[in-house]
């Protein structure tokens, strides 16, 4: 970009430039950190996942394989499994995590009294660490100490020899169960700022004019919170699909592999086969996936959101 | 001169070490030994070593190395061979000897065993079970008298323990995971007994309880100790945990012997334990050299045996009262087990055909996958990676 003249140029108009320049130098040490923090490492991993190394095998050294990693790994069934697993734990952990959020959102909203209190409880899930949390939950599904296990077997729901974690389908329920747990009060803050904008004059008019409660949450109340709520599905499934600690704590990613994330497979493959090159490739393609969902989902929702409140 | 030696030093251990690292830095004028602590997860220690030593990093000059990352480190070069001259291994426990060779060269100096045996309840059996089938009879028989709630548990969590369990069950059929030339049996008819066993044990019989899928060393141990279990296979550390008359409820009610022979196979001990190895990029390759030789001079090991209750690595050892007084087992009974012990394939890929074979297993055991079938996409994946890593059975192998 050539400079004009300063001198040319009306006062009004240095002074632009100059705020203009400011501007810049203003943003530069943001768009430095997002440079380093975050372009240069996933740069950076790019780079490695087109690599073959192994840690262990330096006699193979480094050789430059293209895109040898991802053929592997579309053809790695291991691989395919942790997609389903990663892609289905986020498609129904998430649509419970946005009405159980939702819910808590209305309680906390309508609370008259110990306001503070509820909130507070409501929160507690949230504030905890994922970690500490999960070996709660891990402990409350034991099948001999748990508090769910032994009444079930009692009631001969399931079998004297019933273990969540050894089930393949059963080993889920903890591990999303946790995360429900863990994240709906998240859902909750979010939607309970969308329903503190809601104007509570509408509610009243459309009280005036008859409807009642039902019909005053689906016409006024769910429209006016929709972009609040895609705010927060997209919150959510960005983080579902990077499960990776709830399941590393509770299961493991056992039965076999059977509750195994993509994220937690392609943590074995760099830190313990020390896979680099192949484990690259695993997290570049966490990194699409949840690229890929953000950018489908901004463009189908946030704009027609933004439409329409124009 | 400033040698530095890193290793576990976990509980007893790090005063053990400490204390022999000052007497061998008080007998060597000039020199400096320094302990440098690690993390106590082996994975973790391991993942720390990689990274060392990837780097060419002239320290730690000596490394305490678990029995299955020896063939490892040497077929990356990281580590020394071990100078004949200077070390003579003949004294030390084959199984131990053969974990710590790669491709005919010794690497690194074994330094205390851990065997895998059967602990059995003396109130409830009159002896241990001669064969698996014993064994299984017996652990049936008293969970349908409900004299304990679980006929016999193990280690079978997802992760390296389940192998040693599964191996102990392999060689007791006569079976093997890699044989002498490195090619994979682990889908040999023997090993496809082995595995049935296990799954069969946990169902239909049923006198291994589905839990033992989630459950490490400490897990069966808990259960053992409570009464719950009539036999489990463990390490010997628990020995004198379940000893303890304030904390066990069968202290002076348990017996160990070596896991039995089923049909065609021999009774086996899995190996694990402890090795030193010099860094290849060392400073001081001779002292640490003379360093290694101390710590595993008998002297040294009787005290580690002493205090920390490992065992040592040294054959003639088992002969001697001082071992006998030194260990809360009972010698006897651990002398049995020396001939049973069996390595782990030794393979510098160890870890990941280990991680293969632990899913296999699992998935074979917690029923979502037949035996015969989880074997043999097992080895299939083995097979890939030993090729993929240039290691496949046609090349020389010890």
């Amino acid at each position: 970009v050539s400079r004009p003249e300063f001198s040319e140029r009306r006062p009004t108009d240095a002074l632009e430039r100059e705020e203009g320049r400011l501007a810049r130098w203003l943003v530069a040490p943001a768009l430095a950190f997002i440079l380093i923090g975050s372009l240069v490492p996933i740069a950076a991993t790019a780079w490695e996942a087109l690599h073959g190394l192994d840690l262990r095998l330096p006699w193979l050294g480094r050789p430059f394989v293209g895109l040898a990693n991802f053929v592997e790994a579309a053809g790695d069934p291991r691989f395919t499994s942790a997609l389903l697993h990663t892609v289905a734990f986020a498609g129904v952990t998430v649509p419970l995590e946005l009405a159980i959020g939702l819910a808590l959102a209305l309680v906390m909203h309508a609370a008259r009294r110990g306001r503070a209190l509820v909130r507070l409880a409501a929160l507690l899930p949230w504030a905890i660490p994922t970690v500490v949390a999960a070996l709660v939950w891990r402990f409350m599904f034991d099948a001999r100490a748990g508090i769910l296990t032994p009444p079930l077997r009692t009631l001969g729901v399931v079998g004297e020899s019933f273990d969540w974690f050894v089930h393949p389908l059963a080993a889920w329920v903890p591990i999303g169960a946790a995360d429900i747990w863990k994240t709906s009060p998240f859902v909750a803050i979010l939607l309970l700022a969308g329903l503190q904008a809601i104007d509570p004059a509408l509610h009243e008019a459309a009280q005036m004019d008859g409807a009642g409660a039902v019909r005053r949450f689906v016409t006024i109340t769910l429209p006016l919170l929709g972009p609040a709520l895609v705010v927060a599905a997209a919150f959510r499934m960005l983080d579902a699909l990077r499960l990776f600690d709830v399941a590393y704590v509770l299961t493991g990613g056992g039965p076999g592999t059977a509750t195994e994330p993509l994220s937690l497979y392609a943590f074995i493959a760099l830190m313990q086969r020390l896979r680099f090159g192949y484990g690259s490739a695993l997290s570049v393609t966490v990194f699409l996936l949840t690229f890929v969902f953000a950018l489908i989902w901004v463009r189908a929702l946030g704009r027609s959101i933004v439409g329409d409140r124009r | 001169v400033r040698l530095t030696f890193s290793g576990s030093a976990l509980g007893p251990e790090a005063a053990v070490v400490q204390r022999q690292l000052t007497r061998f830095a008080e007998r060597h004028p000039g020199v400096d030994v320094e302990l440098r602590v690690t993390p106590d997860a082996a994975d973790q220690r391991h993942q720390l070593y990689v990274q060392w030593l990837n780097a060419r990093a002239p320290d730690p000059d000596v490394l305490q190395l678990d029995v299955i990352w020896t063939a490892e480190f040497a077929g990356a070069g990281w580590i020394l061979p071990v100078d004949a001259a200077v070390l003579d291994v003949d004294d030390f426990m084959p199984a131990a000897v053969t974990a710590s060779r790669w491709r005919g060269t010794q690497y690194a100096v074994p330094w205390f065993v851990d065997l895998g045996l059967l602990y059995w309840r003396t109130d409830l059996v009159p002896a241990p079970p001669q064969s698996l089938s014993e064994l299984r009879e017996a652990a049936r028989r008293l969970r349908e008298a409900e004299s304990a709630r679980f006929g016999l548990v193990w280690q079978g969590a997802r992760y390296e323990g389940l192998v040693t369990v599964f191996l102990e069950h392999l060689v007791a059929f006569g079976g093997g995971i890699l044989d002498a030339r490195g090619r994979v049996i682990v889908d040999e008819p023997a090993a496809i007994r082995a595995l049935t066993f296990m799954r069969d044990a946990i169902a239909p019989d049923g006198f291994v309880p589905s839990s033992v899928l989630t459950w490490q060393e400490e897990q069966t141990r808990f259960a053992f100790q409570n009464g719950d279990a009539a036999f489990m296979r463990n390490w010997p550390y628990a020995w004198a945990l379940l000893q303890d008359r304030v904390r066990s409820q069968v202290a002076g009610r348990v017996g160990v012997a070596p896991f039995p022979a089923g049909d065609g196979g021999r009774p086996a001990a899995a190996l694990g334990g402890a090795e030193l190895a010099v860094n290849a990029w060392s400073a001081h390759p001779e002292l640490a050299w003379a360093l290694v030789g101390f710590l595993t001079e008998p002297e040294q090991m009787l005290e580690r045996a002493r205090l920390a209750a490992q065992l040592p690595a040294r054959r003639s050892l088992y002969g001697t009262s001082a071992l006998a007084e030194a260990l809360p087992i009972p010698i006897e009974q651990v002398r049995r087990l020396l001939d049973a012990a069996v390595p782990r394939p030794v393979t510098p890929v160890y870890n990941e055909l280990s991680e293969l074979l632990q899913v296999r297993l699992h998935r074979a055991l917690s029923g979502q996958q037949t035996p015969p079938a989880a074997l043999r996409e097992a080895a299939l994946e083995i097979r890939a990676l030993l090729a993929r890593s240039g290691l496949a059975s046609d090349e020389p192998t010890p």
